[in-house]
């Protein structure tokens, strides 16, 4: 028996695939959809992979630095690092903020770090790793810095000496990493100005300016013009150490809160991204349900242009079944031309989301699947029509 | 004795039911040797269609008789468990256009005949290509529907509806497209083909240039057929 849809196709092949192509574009947009979810899950884990941490402690009934606001004093780690089992301790910062480039401001995180100590960026792509103490910079390539380039960030000025790549914040931010003790200064220092009103109002404040205790004014005012803050300490255990126990004694000892990479992951992925993955998810049911409509509307269009044939093919003695085989087939094949469409179409734009857009091979094959069930469900309608069609009508009077 | 190729007997079709009903037939009296061709005509409205589709067994009589080759298959309900088998293997049909598959080239739109009968592919369309040659359309075998004339579209029709070599074949209004020169070449085939075949031909026609070449003709009259001989007609 010949194969009836492939035929049809085939003879209208112009019609069926630039049908296919459309539906394919809204296939690719369902598979960005599905990608930029996972590149959200992607971008929280590399995150956390990258710090090279095993335990991230940060200010008591905070949810850490990825998600809440923290402060703990600087000099915590050297506590810390007296607890059994932790083998390295650093001070790192986060600041989402403005840097002014090229006439336009790019939206980065910029991250203070110690060099050699968890918080440093795994690798760079181009460059060095930072070695001066101040006014150096390593960039992710999103940002779009250049390795030599001099940025202004806040008072001053830094040369980016390296580049890394896929290192951005939970918001999808690509990070800026500084020596922490610049870092600190761009997110606790207040400018001249402020500095001096702050002065000027603790100088008049009688409880700070006492004329019998000489150079306490000057001891407010420092301490006022200098910062001794961060938002976590990144730790690294020693081999074999149990980051559960090292978690318990830090809470119980040091009144500090302290998070597993298991603890943060669940923090980014089922609280943190929580919010947009609904959001996705919502996006991919309405997309769905909107290429169910469109395969459904189109093949049912595509049957009624075919009713004498049908007819005529009832007459002559053409099964239920292989009318509606006809129909289902040429549903499933503009499904694979779309799909095949939606999946070229999704893998040739990714690059160009700001966002990261993850294209798993598992999704590609769950997509595959799905659209074939959507193209088959669309088709009962058109069946439905197809096989209520009298073939008397292929009889005139 | 040769059982008639198609025998109907006080056949009736009711439509609807109490004050509305509408009797298309009414007690409708056919025979149809193997090997004739016989018209039917009428004017609109009279039946003729639906005759033919009861005969088709695509609509079921509501009274009557109907054999086909000494089988009966319609004895106040239908005797024939699979109708749609039995239009395939024992009925062919032509219609008014040809209504051709336009997605299949010419032989495979004759081939899909046997082949939905479970013939293979191969063989099917061997039998296509014989009868396509028969008809004089051997050579237009491989090309598409689009690219026949309405003469070359009607032979193929015909091949079609002739392929599994059925008792009877049914012609509504097959000639009503052509001009008088093809309409004429149309009922020759038909004739030939019934005479090499064996074939029962019932052509429902309003057409005039054809009606004088058929030896008998049904008229049907308010869902009542009248036998005429084409004798009859001459004198």
């Amino acid at each position: 028996m010949i194969n009836l849809a492939s035929r049809d196709i085939l003879h209208g092949w112009g019609k069926f695939v630039f049908t296919g192509v459309g539906l394919g574009l809204l296939i690719g947009v369902t598979l960005s959809m599905a990608g930029i979810y996972r590149g959200l899950v992607d971008d929280g884990r590399v995150l956390l992979q990258n710090g090279g941490a095993d335990l991230w402690v940060v200010q008591r009934d905070t949810l850490g630095p990825y998600a809440e606001p923290s402060n703990v004093r600087d000099d915590a780690y050297r506590s810390l690092l007296g607890v059994r089992g932790v083998a390295a301790a650093g001070n790192v910062t986060y600041l989402s903020m403005q840097i002014q480039h090229q006439g336009g401001d790019v939206r980065a995180m910029l991250v203070g770090y110690e060099p050699g100590k968890p918080g440093e960026p795994d690798y760079l792509v181009a460059g060095r790793p930072i070695t001066r103490s101040h006014y150096e910079a390593i960039a992710d390539v999103r940002t779009g810095f250049r390795l030599n380039e001099r940025i202004r960030i806040r008072r001053h000025e830094y040369t980016v000496v390296g580049l890394t790549r896929r290192m951005v914040s939970s918001g999808g931010d690509p990070m800026v990493f500084v020596p922490l003790q610049d870092a600190q200064e761009v997110q606790f220092l207040k400018d001249n100005d402020a500095l001096v009103n702050e002065r000027a109002r603790t100088a008049a404040n009688p409880a700070f300016n006492r004329p019998a205790v000489p150079g306490l004014l000057e001891a407010v005012q420092a301490s006022q013009a200098s910062s001794r803050t961060v938002n976590v300490v990144m730790l690294r255990l020693a081999p074999h150490a149990d980051e559960a126990v090292v978690a318990r004694d830090i809470r119980r000892w040091k009144h500090l809160e302290a998070y597993t990479r298991a603890d943060m992951d669940e923090i980014l992925v089922a609280k943190l991204i929580a919010t947009s993955a609904r959001q996705i998810f919502m996006f991919l049911v309405i997309l769905a349900v909107v290429s169910a409509a469109i395969v459904a509307f189109i093949i049912y269009t595509m049957t009624l242009n075919k009713v004498r044939e049908i007819a005529v093919l009832k007459l002559i003695g053409a099964r239920n079944r292989t009318i509606a085989a006809m129909i289902l087939q040429q549903a499933l094949g503009l499904g694979a031309i779309g799909f095949i469409v939606g999946k070229t179409a999704a893998t040739l734009w990714a690059p160009i989301f700001p966002k990261y857009v993850l294209l798993l091979p598992e999704d590609t094959l769950r997509g595959a699947a799905l659209v074939l069930v959507i193209c088959a469900l669309a088709s009962i309608v058109a069946i439905r029509a197809a096989l209520r069609v009298d073939p008397a009508a292929a009889i005139g009077g | 004795m040769a059982h008639p190729a198609i025998e109907i007997s006080g056949l009736t079709k009711r439509y609807g039911e109490g004050d509305t009903a509408v009797d298309a037939l009414k007690g409708v009296d056919m025979i149809v040797q193997p090997g004739e061709v016989v018209g039917l005509i009428g004017p609109s409205g009279s039946g003729k269609s639906t005759l033919l589709k009861c005969l088709g067994a695509v609509i079921e009589p509501t009274a009557g008789r109907m054999t086909l080759a000494g089988e009966t298959i319609y004895d106040n309900g239908w005797k024939v468990a699979d109708l749609r088998a039995m239009r395939r293997d024992r009925i062919g049909f032509v219609f008014q256009a040809p209504y051709l598959i336009p997605f299949l080239d010419v032989v495979d739109n004759v081939a899909l005949l046997p082949m939905l009968a479970g013939v293979p592919n191969g063989k099917a369309r061997d039998r296509a290509r014989e009868m396509l040659a028969a008809l004089d359309v051997g050579h237009r075998a491989q090309a598409q529907v689009s690219q026949l004339s309405g003469g070359e579209q009607q032979r193929v029709a015909i091949a079609r509806a002739l392929v599994n070599q059925p008792p009877i074949i049914l012609a509504d209004e097959p000639t009503a497209p052509l001009d008088s020169e093809r309409a004429l070449t149309v009922i020759r085939i038909l004739n030939e083909m019934a005479q090499r075949f064996g074939t029962a031909i019932i052509v429902v026609t309003h057409d005039e240039k054809i009606i004088p070449t058929f030896r008998r003709i049904y008229h049907i009259r308010d869902g009542r057929t009248v036998e005429e001989a084409g004798e009859a007609r001459a004198a």
